[in-house]
C-alpha cells in the first residue's frame, strides 16, 4: 500500500466503536477485525484523503509518529487483502 | 495482543447466545440448559422483537440462536427474518428433527443465516443413547436436505469419551456432504452435570484430540478447547474465557447470564424485562467483576498461562472448583476420576415425540420464500 493511495471500507463491513478503537465485522465472510485508534482515521476515510495526507494530519496532531507508519501501512495492506478495505 | 481489550469487555457482545425457548422435542442427557418443557413466561414475539431492535442499535453483528429447540417456536421464522432485516446475522442450532424441505429452501435462500445441526456420534449406536432414539437419522435427513440445496451447513458435535473414536468418521461424513464440523467440549452444565464424570474425555483422549484438531484446521472449535493449547502451539480461536466480557446468554425468559454454560443464579446479570439489555451488559455488577478478574492461584505461575488463562469458568463452577484454581481438565496436572471408557451408565434420552411437533405446523405457516 502506498501513501498516495485512497482507501474505503467494503460495503459489507460494519464498524462499531470500542474502547481500543473499533471492531470491524464483515458480513461477507463473518470475520471480526480489530481496528486500533491509530488505524481508525485511515479505515474511516472513505476515500476522502490519501493515506499520506491522513498520516500527515495525525503526525501534526501528535497522534502517530513517523516510525509507526510502516506498521500501519502493513496492517492496512492486510485489511485490503482480507477484503475489508479497497484501494480507490 | 487483544487479550486485555477483550478481557475488559466490549461495547456489545460478539458471542451472544439467545436461547429462544426451553421447549424441546428431545431430551438429550447432556443438555446445557436442561431443556424439555416450554417455560410459561418466555418472551413473546413483541418482546423478542424489541430485544432485536436494541441489539441492532448496539451494533450486535450476529447472534447464536439456540434453546431448547428454537424451531418449536411458532414465531421462529418471523423472528429470524426480523433479526436479519435489522442487520443482525443469525446462526441457529437445531436438532434437525423439524427441518423439512421447505425450511431447507428457506435457509439456503436467506442471506446471513447459518444453521448448525447437533450430532453427538458418527452412528445411531453412539448418538442415540445421548440424544434419543431416532435422532441420528432425523439429523442426517436434515443434513441431506441442506446438502441438496447446496447449503454449507455446520454440524456441532459434543465430543465425549464414547464418541471420540468416531471423530474421523463423522468428519468425513460431514465434509463429504459439503458441511463443516464443529467440535464442542462437554461441560457439566444443566443435565450435563450428571453425566460429565462418565462422558468427559480421558486425558489421553484430550491429548489425541489436541493433535487431531491441529491436523484438521477446517474443524471449528469456538472457545471449547483452549485449555488444550497448554499442550503446545495454541489452537485457533479464542484463548480465554469470554464470559460476561464478550460472551453472554439471554434465556427464554429474558434472563441475562454470563455464558450459555452458566445458567445459574450466581451468573445471572439481570433481566431484559426489568432494564434494557444495554444497561445489563454495560452496568451489571457481575459483568463488571468478571471484566476486572483474571484467574489467579497456581495458574499464574504456569508456563502455559498465556495460552490457557486457567480454562473454563463453567466447568470449574459446576464441579465445585474455585474459579481461581486450574480447570478440572487442566492438561498439566494429574488426571482425576475414572478413566474407564465404557462405564455402565444409564442414559435416558427420549425418543422423538410422535405427536406432531409445533413447528411442523410453523414451517407451513411461517414466512416462506
Ligand atoms: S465459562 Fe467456559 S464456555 Fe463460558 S465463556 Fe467461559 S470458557 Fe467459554
Ligand atoms: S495450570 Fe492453569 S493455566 Fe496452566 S494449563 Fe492448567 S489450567 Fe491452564
Amino acid at each position: 500500500m502506498k501513501l498516495s493511495d485512497r482507501v474505503r471500507l467494503d460495503d459489507a463491513v460494519a464498524l462499531r466503536p470500542e474502547r481500543f478503537g473499533a471492531l470491524a465485522y464483515s458480513y461477507r465472510d463473518r470475520q471480526l477485525f480489530f481496528v486500533d485508534h491509530a488505524l481508525l482515521p485511515f479505515v474511516e476515510s472513505a476515500g476522502g484523503h490519501t493515506l499520506g495526507e491522513i498520516a500527515g494530519d495525525l503526525e501534526a496532531a501528535g497522534k502517530v509518529t513517523k516510525e509507526a507508519l510502516p506498521r500501519l501501512l502493513t496492517v492496512l495492506e492486510g485489511l485490503r487483502r482480507r477484503g475489508v478495505l479497497h484501494v480507490l | 495482543m487483544y487479550y486485555d481489550a477483550l478481557r475488559q469487555g466490549l461495547a456489545a457482545p460478539i458471542c451472544l447466545t439467545w436461547e429462544l425457548t426451553y421447549a424441546c422435542n428431545l431430551l438429550c442427557v447432556h443438555c446445557l440448559s436442561s431443556s424439555g418443557k416450554r417455560a410459561p413466561d418466555e418472551l413473546d414475539t413483541t418482546e423478542a422483537k424489541r430485544l432485536l431492535d436494541e441489539w441492532a442499535a448496539m451494533k450486535v453483528f450476529y447472534i447464536n440462536v439456540g434453546g431448547g429447540e428454537p424451531m418449536t417456536r411458532p414465531d421462529f421464522f418471523e423472528l429470524m427474518e426480523y433479526s436479519i432485516e435489522q442487520g443482525i446475522g443469525v446462526k441457529f442450532s437445531t436438532n434437525g428433527t423439524l427441518l423439512d424441505r421447505r425450511a431447507a429452501r428457506w435457509i439456503a435462500s436467506t442471506d446471513y443465516l447459518d444453521v448448525q445441526i447437533s450430532v453427538d456420534g458418527a452412528s445411531p449406536g453412539v448418538n442415540d443413547p445421548i440424544r434419543g432414539e431416532g435422532s441420528f437419522s432425523r439429523a442426517r435427513t436434515a443434513m441431506e436436505l441442506l446438502a441438496a440445496e447446496g447449503f454449507p451447513f455446520k454440524v456441532n458435535h459434543v465430543v465425549t469419551r464414547r464418541s471420540f473414536q468416531g471423530l474421523d468418521e463423522l468428519h468425513a461424513m460431514v465434509t463429504g456432504m459439503g458441511g463443516q464440523l464443529r467440535v464442542t467440549r462437554l461441560r457439566p452444565s444443566g443435565r450435563g452435570k450428571a453425566v460429565w464424570e462418565a462422558l468427559k474425555l480421558t486425558q489421553a483422549q484430550n491429548r489425541e484430540l489436541y493433535d487431531w484438531l491441529r491436523a484438521h484446521p477446517d474443524v471449528l472449535t469456538g472457545d471449547s478447547f483452549f485449555h488444550l493449547s497448554a499442550l503446545g502451539q495454541p489452537l485457533d480461536g479464542l484463548n480465554m474465557c469470554g464470559a460476561g466480557r464478550i460472551v453472554c446468554c439471554v434465556d427464554p425468559r429474558g434472563d441475562v447470564y454470563a455464558c450459555p454454560f452458566v445458567l445459574a443464579p450466581e451468573f445471572k446479570a439481570g433481566n431484559v424485562r426489568d432494564s434494557s439489555f444495554g444497561e445489563v451488559w454495560q452496568g451489571s455488577p457481575l459483568f463488571e467483576r468478571l471484566r476486572g478478574w483474571e484467574v489467579g492461584g497456581q495458574c499464574r505461575s504456569c508456563g502455559a498461562y498465556d495460552r490457557c488463562h486457567g480454562g473454563c469458568m463453567a466447568v470449574k463452577h459446576f464441579t465445585g472448583v474455585d474459579l481461581d484454581d486450574p480447570d478440572p481438565e487442566c492438561v498439566r496436572k494429574p488426571e482425576a476420576g475414572s478413566t474407564a471408557t465404557l462405564l455402565p451408565l444409564a442414559l435416558k434420552p427420549r425418543a422423538i415425540s410422535p405427536r406432531a411437533p409445533a413447528a411442523s405446523r410453523t414451517v407451513g405457516s411461517g414466512p416462506q420464500p
